[in-house]
């Protein structure tokens, strides 16, 4: 779905141009943030001697670093409606870089804790969050393709860490490795300093600046800039009218969007996220040891790994391309739980293979599952609600992940423990996905069916020949209001109006 | 298919991988390799290292009961048998790793599917010829009392037949492993030296190689530079403390046996601070010199941008109204 382009953003994002260095710049960002705290894996044996305490300990410390990365979403969602995504992005390049230089001269495991745990995880709260907002800032026709390919970020990224930390442990023991990665992980200012400010305010100049141009040609000058001023004022006149009878509650809607949790889409996506990530990331964290204990050797259990990596890399671009495209983009909440259940059922077939041949195949469909999963991640959760509230959604959605992600692995684990057996852990997690994968297809066909009917009760509200005033503030009540139209009818009918202004806005 | 893969690439990639998303710490390549190559001698004792391995990135995998065909000397009797001439590719080789006084069989089994019969066997430590202890038609056993490092040893037992087969048992000490081939460290910093047996040994002792002597390290001497700790009755760590360059070299610890003295070198590197401080501050210019690039060119296209609108401006001639915010 895609909201109407005026009422939810306030201008015509580019949907090219500048953008695509934002993607860029993004893709990096998302990078560090998903991939650091698994690359960092590679100093533990070292760590755990020089310190002298269990494995355990030391895995706290990845641990804390991805709890606070999705614990901090909400505060990196505050920052950026409060002050945009740049300086909250640079602020946790920095922040990043802090810790890391810091840890290099740790003299024992609790200042490590803080170091690489909080300050760098935070600094990547800062960088995640805002990273994918801004994506939704400047593209919304191409969308699925900038989200896709800024999502392939992770495993891109993912496959220079890896060689790159053990090179950098190699060569200079793991303090000298802190004190240069911070030094990379100072690269996310740089892609933080990519995001270029993006908003009603420099859009509409170019809008008008552009139907100046073009009117002053036909010498309909005054009533033209009355009329491209009013969509932009009236909204305004609204805010003050508001912020006169404001209380706490909207003040503090206005920094963290809580009235969210009313919204009918944003709480399906919630539930049916929260279940899926019990089963996400398990069966990576187990594959190469299943592998070894089906009898295969520690080369071929590692390529199964890197088949899935290269299998993710290609799938993300490839997904968003696909869920850009005419018949996917309105039906895209579909794709998405289709995704999520073809994960699952990856998984559940995955104790029949006993065999290598089949462990590939296997992690061939894993590899290509979890791309497609993982590239429409942010990408239905801004088609449900909307480019501009986007921005609170995605920090309440990544603390209430939070729990499940962390608590994913362990509950395998434990499985594996008690019967011995990996088949249960492949089944539970499959089964979970499965019932996730489900569920939002059930749910989303139901929401798309009242988002349709609202549509229809819209638009006869619309035909009322009563006024135009009635007209203008039915569409500034689009502004405030919690229901977005339907999917299916929008994109066609905005389509005409946006190829037009389109012109305008792609300057940049 | 991995066997296509150069060994140096696949080392990448087992790194890549084993740490990547698996959350755990990867097994240092040197030890990779070596355990790729004794696979094929000997599966048995891969299998038993893996086991050992106290810090391995899922506690679950060792609790998964694997079938050990081989034991080590936690017994004081150990039975080996061998089967001649087994399937094609089947090792007619055996590690045994003793430990402590065992007493230790030896056999060699005839495949019942074999076309040899009542082959001469003979059983062989080097040249001295050993009698057998027991005999029956298919199977050769010898027994011996291993109480000390001569009896130590490669023992074959050759059938001459048609042709002649032998088949070969090891026995050693057992191995130590450490986290690498070196460990880097920095000046006035402390660095920890870790050795892990395969079984408890008697005592640790660790000297400092320098040239071709020996060195022992006595930490009781020297408390305020070594420090050696047991850690666990497998493993000692010896830490040096306020480390200058006179200690870069290289270290070894030797684990001393009932039956024999296992060692391995471990180099320390010293390095001072301006080694990593080089690219550190290469990393930090680029950074600078990149968001100075944006910087610029963001106000470069800014400038551009209000250039083009005033020129429109003036071109349509028409009052002024003020668009730029």
């Amino acid at each position: 779905m895609s909201p109407p382009v005026l009422s939810d953003l306030g201008y015509v994002p580019p949907d090219g141009g500048w953008g695509w260095v934002v993607v860029f710049g993004a893709s990096i960002s998302i990078g560090f943030a998903y991939t650091f705290p698994k690359a960092f894996t590679i100093y533990f044996k070292e760590l755990q001697a020089v310190y002298s305490i269990s494995y355990s300990q030391i895995a706290w410390t990845t641990s804390i670093m991805c709890a606070t990365t999705y614990g901090g979403g909400p505060i990196s969602s505050i920052l950026v409606n409060r002050y945009g995504s740049r300086p909250v992005v640079m602020f946790g390049g920095l922040l990043c870089g802090v810790g890391m230089i810091s840890a290099a001269f740790c003299t024992s495991i609790l200042q490590l804790y803080i170091c690489v745990g909080f300050i760098t995880g935070f600094g990547l709260a800062l960088n995640l969050q805002p990273s994918v907002i801004i994506i939704g800032r400047y593209f919304l026709k191409r969308r699925p393709i900038a989200n896709g390919l800024a999502m392939a970020g992770s495993p891109v990224m993912l496959c220079t860490l890896a060689p790159l930390n053990q090179f950098l442990f190699d060569n200079f023991g793991w303090r000298g490795s802190f004190l240069i990665l911070g030094a990379i992980l100072l690269n996310c200012c740089v892609a933080g300093a990519l995001f270029r400010p993006i908003g009603a305010a420099t859009a509409s100049v170019k809008t008008q600046v552009t139907e100046e141009g073009k009117n002053c040609l036909k010498g309909k000058i005054t009533e033209d800039a009355l009329e491209m001023s009013s969509p932009t004022s009236v909204p305004m006149e609204n805010k003050t009218e508001e912020e006169g009878g404001k209380d706490c509650c909207e003040k503090i809607n206005q920094y963290l969007d809580f009235s969210l949790f009313k919204h009918r889409g944003f709480l399906i996506y919630l539930i049916g996220n929260v279940l899926m990530f019990l089963g996400f990331f398990a069966p990576i964290v187990f594959l190469a040891p299943y592998a070894k204990h089906t009898g295969i050797d520690e080369y071929s259990a590692a390529f199964l790994l890197s088949i899935l990596a290269i299998v993710d890399m290609v799938a993300r671009p490839t997904t968003g391309i696909i869920a850009n495209s005419k018949w996917v983009r309105p039906r895209i909440q579909y794709f998405f739980s289709f995704s999520i259940a073809f994960n699952g059922t990856c998984h559940l077939l995955c104790p029949l293979a006993s065999s290598y041949t089949g462990l590939v195949v296997y992690s061939g469909f894993y590899g290509l599952a979890f791309g497609m999963v993982c590239a429409m991640l942010f990408e239905t959760l801004m088609d449900l609600v909307g480019a501009s509230r986007f921005t609170s959604a995605v920090g309440l959605v990544t603390i209430a992940e939070c729990c499940t992600i962390l608590l994913g692995p362990p509950i395998g684990g434990t499985l594996i423990d008690t019967f011995g057996d990996y088949k249960y852990m492949f089944i539970k997690c499959g089964a979970v996905m499965v019932l996730a994968g489900t569920f939002l297809f059930i749910m989303n066909y139901y929401n798309y069916r009242m988002l349709a009917k609202e549509e229809k009760e819209r638009k006869a509200k619309e035909e009322d020949p009563k006024s135009v005033r009635t007209e203008n503030e039915g569409r500034n009540n689009w502004n405030k209001d919690t229901t977005e139209v339907g999917p299916e009818l929008e994109p066609l009918r905005e389509e005409q109006g946006v190829k037009k202004e389109m012109n305008g806005t792609n300057e940049v | 298919m991995p066997a296509t893969f150069s060994r140096r690439r696949l080392e990448w990639l087992l790194l890549l991988l084993c740490i990547s998303l698996s959350g755990g710490s990867p097994t240092d390549p040197v030890m990779t390799t070596q355990d790729a190559s004794q696979s094929q001698v000997n599966p048995l004792t891969k299998v038993q290292a893996r086991l050992n391995e106290s810090s391995g990135p899922d506690p679950t995998t060792q609790d998964l009961k694997q079938p050990s065909k081989e034991t080590m000397s936690n017994g004081s009797f150990v039975q080996s048998e061998i089967l001649l001439p087994g399937a094609s590719g089947t090792p007619l080789e055996r590690i045994i790793t003793l430990a402590n006084a065992t007493t230790v069989e030896l056999s060699c089994k005839l495949d019942t599917n074999s076309h040899l019969k009542s082959p001469q066997v003979t059983w062989k430590r080097g040249n001295e010829t050993i009698s057998h202890t027991s005999k029956t038609e298919s199977s050769w056993s010898i027994r011996l009392a291993v109480v000390d490092n001569s009896k130590m040893g490669s023992y074959s037992c050759i059938l001459k037949g048609e042709e002649e087969i032998s088949g070969v048992f090891h026995l050693q000490v057992p191995k130590i492993e450490a986290r690498g081939k070196f460990v880097i460290s920095y000046e006035r910093d402390a660095a920890v030296l870790l050795c892990k047996s395969g079984a408890t040994p008697m005592a640790w002792t660790w000297y400092m190689i320098s040239g071709s002597k020996q060195i022992v390290i006595n930490a009781s001497l020297q408390a305020d530079k070594y420090l050696i700790d047991r850690v666990s009755a497998n493993v000692t760590h010896l830490r040096i403390l306020k480390i200058t360059k006179e200690d870069a070299g290289v270290y070894c610890c030797e684990a001393t046996f009932e039956l024999g003295k296992a060692t391995l070198e471990i180099e320390l590197k010293v390095l001072s601070i301006m080694a990593p401080l080089k690219p550190f501050l290469a990393v930090v210019a680029e950074v600078v010199i990149l968001l100075t690039t944006i910087i610029l060119y963001e106000v470069y296209s800014k400038r551009k941008e209000k250039c083009t609108v005033l020129i429109k401006e003036n071109m349509s001639n028409k009052p002024e109204v003020d668009l730029r915010f």
